[in-house]
């Protein structure tokens, strides 16, 4: 058997002054030319483990290490990042850090003349990758006018271009759009196919990426939990940890299909082969009171969603022939909407289609040029990243007196007010966020509006099924809820009504089992599985395959 | 928005230029403030790095730059104002300050702070205009392999700059977004959750450059930085510029004595070098256009 390219042998690593292991006892060998996929919750030891797949751990962070990584026969205890670098390259999350010149070419050339190439092996190996990469374009552009998914792509250039045999990604795709993370993952399969380079890539959207792994190993508490296939990661993660499953697995689990699929294609060809085809048929959806009668079809952490009863009075939001402006660029083009107060809104729409900027406009951030706006209860707007808005180091100095530990009650934190925020969990931070930017809104109670712009970049699917939670608690008590996002897995979760902008104008606006299952792009992996329209969750889809089958019985069907 | 001070690439001798001339060009049009204390030679200097700024395209950092030279000359004039006791035009007589004491104003101490004001915010311009208008990876290629750490820590400045400014305006509208009952954010607030910040993204980056090789020991430099056309013309002008500087120093020319009455030499000769300075610094960019206009 050949050697393999990575090969860690019983590796345990605790970080500086740290109490707990980031690494416990993880043994782990990938050969040339693997995708590799590492799934696990936030905080399970996949960034350390990549972190010490390029020697940043421990010869950047220091801390306690013991046992063995190997690169490409090197030791990564005695060959630093930089001896390492010709063989594994390392891209991170936040493409902004990742850049550290000022011009494109200059920060590809950059590895390259570190390492005393002349000038024409330079030119050739920047042409090259960024070819590979399509990305000629930015060579000369500055690295600050750059987009984030852009930067992205510019980062894993810098860390291709002295060919290294294995790329470490650390969840690449968080800080990009859909369009953006799905075209860097097929750029990373090509990258395999052509280059013959290995892949290890941590991601928590595993349904974008798991078509394209020979491998998938899950993290748990700093330890392999399973290494093994796609197909076989889904059963595990199925009975061990359904926040780690797909909804293409969660859909096929519920229906009793197997075996369970990783991905649209393979789960359209199994339907297909066990004769579950919707192909030209629009069957109805069943209601919800059947949903919920079928105990079957209600596993853990798939509840069926509740719909909000809409109220008229009073609105939350009403904004009429709404035109705003910036950088002297028209971003909305009168904008007509009306949301009710306890409403779960989904707000999306690709890139610059003027979500944040309405969001933005909500929360008085920016002045509209035309058109009338009303907000009567007040809106409270928390933006992308919750920890910009928390200043002061103690909770209870963020919402002094009185009145702030009333607002800190009102989100259940009235237990943390000695605690520091950063020791506050991700969730708990996002309620903390809410309580400042609206404390004294609206007299004691939550304000009419709450926006939330993206919040669930770099979340894990466990938060990301709390933050819905959160959401409907919210509508519960009568505010209304709008979140801007990308993730349509997220809107189907928790939205009774989706917004779609398109150049600063509403271009779709219904429930979401409509909006969501209508589309390519902004469609569930559920909806681009079966195509029917309404069927957008995995619940939901269960219930049209079992309606299907009850209705044409197939012989010889694969059904658990 | 863009910080002022952040290089925006414009075509042009500073901006197309070798690191090398262009350090040149700005260090010597630096020079002549930190040689003379003349103030027509001073004022001709002014005169040259406003040019230079502005035919580079540097326009707001020269805007910034000049602020700040203004805000720190008045202090200057202040302060040497009270603390030298020295000059026979006596304008305030006998003020009683704690700390200094019983002290005199006098118009040759003003003086004498407005001339340190004016050299301090020449050398301030004169460094704005690099910063805006070179290329700051083509000075790190330059410095690599004579000095890799500072190399390293200047090119992390230089990223951490831009980083922390775009962080900044981020805290700054996040703190807006603030209720009215949550405790208030101040300038002071922001800037230290800056800091802490910013320490985080140092660590990033900083392993960004460690993944890049800067860990791997001296760098080597495989050959010499390519030339740029416009790099004779801006040697040519940096060599005049140093020259008129230091000449005039040699010369015995652009004397100035602030006490104990102000006297300064205002002969021709001085006027004639003085003039020279703004010509000199336009030079290279006269250059590029007449090349460009012969093209045309």
């Amino acid at each position: 058997m050949a050697e393999p390219l990575l090969r860690i042998e019983g590796l345990h690593y605790r970080y500086p002054q740290a109490a707990a292991e980031a690494l416990a006892g993880v043994s782990l060998d990938v050969g040339a030319g693997e995708v590799v996929v590492v799934a696990g919750r936030s905080g399970s030891g996949k960034t350390s483990l990549l972190r010490a797949c390029c020697g940043l751990v421990p010869h950047y962070h220091g801390g306690d290490v013991e046992g063995q990584v190997e690169i490409a026969g090197l030791d990564a205890r005695e060959h630093g990042p930089a001896e390492l670098g010709g063989w594994v390259g390392f891209v991170a999350q936040d493409p902004e850090s990742q850049v550290v010149s000022t011009t494109v070419r200059a920060e590809l050339e950059l590895p390259l003349e570190i390492r005393g190439e002349r000038a024409a092996a330079r030119a050739r190996a920047v042409e090259e990758v960024a070819l590979a990469l399509a990305m000629p374009h930015l060579l000369d552009r500055t690295t600050d006018s750059l987009s984030g998914g852009e930067l992205q792509r510019v980062a894993l250039a810098a860390a291709l271009v002295l060919r290294p045999r294995l790329i470490l990604l650390d969840e690449p795709t968080s800080q990009l759009d859909p369009v953006a993370g799905d075209e860097l993952i097929w750029l990373l399969r090509r990258l395999n196919e052509e280059w013959g380079m290995a892949v290890l890539l941590a991601e928590h959207r595993i349904e974008r990426c798991l078509a394209h792994a020979d491998r998938v190993i899950a993290m748990e508490d700093g330890g392999i939990a399973f290494d093994g296939e796609p197909e076989d990661y889904l059963e595990w993660a199925m009975a061990c940890d359904q926040a780690l499953a797909t909804p293409a697995a969660k859909l096929f689990d519920l229906a009793g299909l197997r075996p369970l699929p990783r991905g649209v294609k393979a789960a359209r060809a199994a339907l297909s082969a066990c004769d579950i085809d919707f192909e030209g048929q629009t069957p109805s959806l069943p209601q919800a009171p059947e949903l919920s009668r079928s105990g079957g079809l209600t596993p853990k952490g798939l509840t069926p969603r509740r719909l909000t009863p809409r109220r008229r009075d009073p609105g939350a939001l009403q904004a009429r022939n709404l035109w705003v402006a910036l950088d002297g660029r028209d971003v909305l083009h009168g904008l007509d909407l009306a949301i009710d107060r306890g409403e779960r809104v989904a707000l999306m729409g690709r890139n610059g289609a003027g979500k944040s900027t309405l969001l933005r406009t909500a929360a008085g951030m920016v002045s509209p040029l035309r058109g009338q706006f009303e907000a009567p209860g007040g809106v409270a707007l928390l933006p992308q990243s919750p920890g910009d808005v928390l200043l002061h180091e103690r909770v209870g100095d963020e919402l002094p007196g009185a009145a702030g530990a009333a607002a800190l009650a009102r989100v259940g934190l009235e237990h943390a007010r000695e605690r520091d925020s950063r020791d506050l969990s991700g969730g708990e931070r996002q309620r903390l966020a809410l309580a400042v930017v609206a404390a004294g809104r609206q007299g004691s109670s939550l304000p009419g509006l709450i926006c939330l712009d993206e919040p669930t970049r770099g979340m894990d699917q466990a938060r990301k099924d709390e933050l819905a939670a959160w959401t409907l608690e919210l509508a519960e008590r009568g505010s209304a809820v709008v979140v801007a996002t990308h993730d349509v897995e997220l809107a189907a979760a928790f939205a009774d009504r989706v917004v779609l902008l398109g150049d600063g104008t509403v271009i779709a606006d219904g429930h979401p089992d409509d909006i969501l299952s209508g589309g390519w792009y902004f469609a569930t992996e559920v909806a681009r599985i079966l195509g029917v329209p309404g069927a957008v969750t995995p619940l939901q889809g269960a219930a049209i395959i079992e309606q299907r089958r009850a209705v044409y019985p197939a012989p010889g069907s694969v059904a658990g | 928005m863009r910080p002022a001070l952040a290089y925006r690439h414009v075509p042009g001798p500073l901006g197309d230029g070798g690191a090398l001339a262009a350090g040149c060009y700005c260090a010597a049009l630096a020079s002549v403030a930190l040689v003379s204390s003349d103030p027509i030679l001073l004022a001709a200097a002014a005169a040259a790095v406003v040019v230079a700024g502005h035919l580079a395209g540097a326009g707001r950092a020269l805007v910034v730059a000049l602020r700040w030279g203004a805000g720190l000359g008045v202090i200057l004039i202040v302060v040497n104002g009270l603390t030298s006791q020295r000059g026979d035009t006596v304008l305030v007589h006998g003020i009683v300050l704690p700390l200094l004491g019983n002290v005199d104003i006098s118009a040759e101490a003003l003086a004498e702070g407005g001339v340190l004001a004016a050299r301090l915010a020449i050398v301030m311009v004169a460094f704005a205009v690099h910063a805006a208008s070179v290329d700051p990876d083509r000075v790190m290629r330059l410095l690599r392999p004579l000095a890799a750490r500072s190399a390293l820590t200047a090119t992390l400045i230089a990223r951490m700059v831009p980083l922390a400014a775009r962080d900044y305006a981020r805290l700054g509208e996040a703190a807006a977004l603030r209720g009215p009952l949550a405790a208030p954010a101040g300038r002071a607030v922001i800037a230290r959750r800056l800091v802490a910040g910013s320490l985080d993204r140092a660590i990033d980056v900083a392993a960004t450059l460690e993944l890049r090789g800067y860990g791997s020991g001296v760098p080597r430099s495989a050959e010499r930085a390519r030339r740029s056309r416009h790099d004779g013309a801006l040697l040519l002008a940096a060599l005049g510029i140093a020259a008129v500087g230091f000449g005039t120093q040699l010369a015995g020319l652009g004397s100035f004595d602030a006490y104990p009455r102000l006297s300064m030499d205002a002969g021709l000769a001085t006027i004639g070098a003085a003039l020279l300075l703004p010509l000199a610094a336009a030079l290279p960019f006269a250059a590029a256009r007449i090349l460009e206009m012969r093209r045309g």
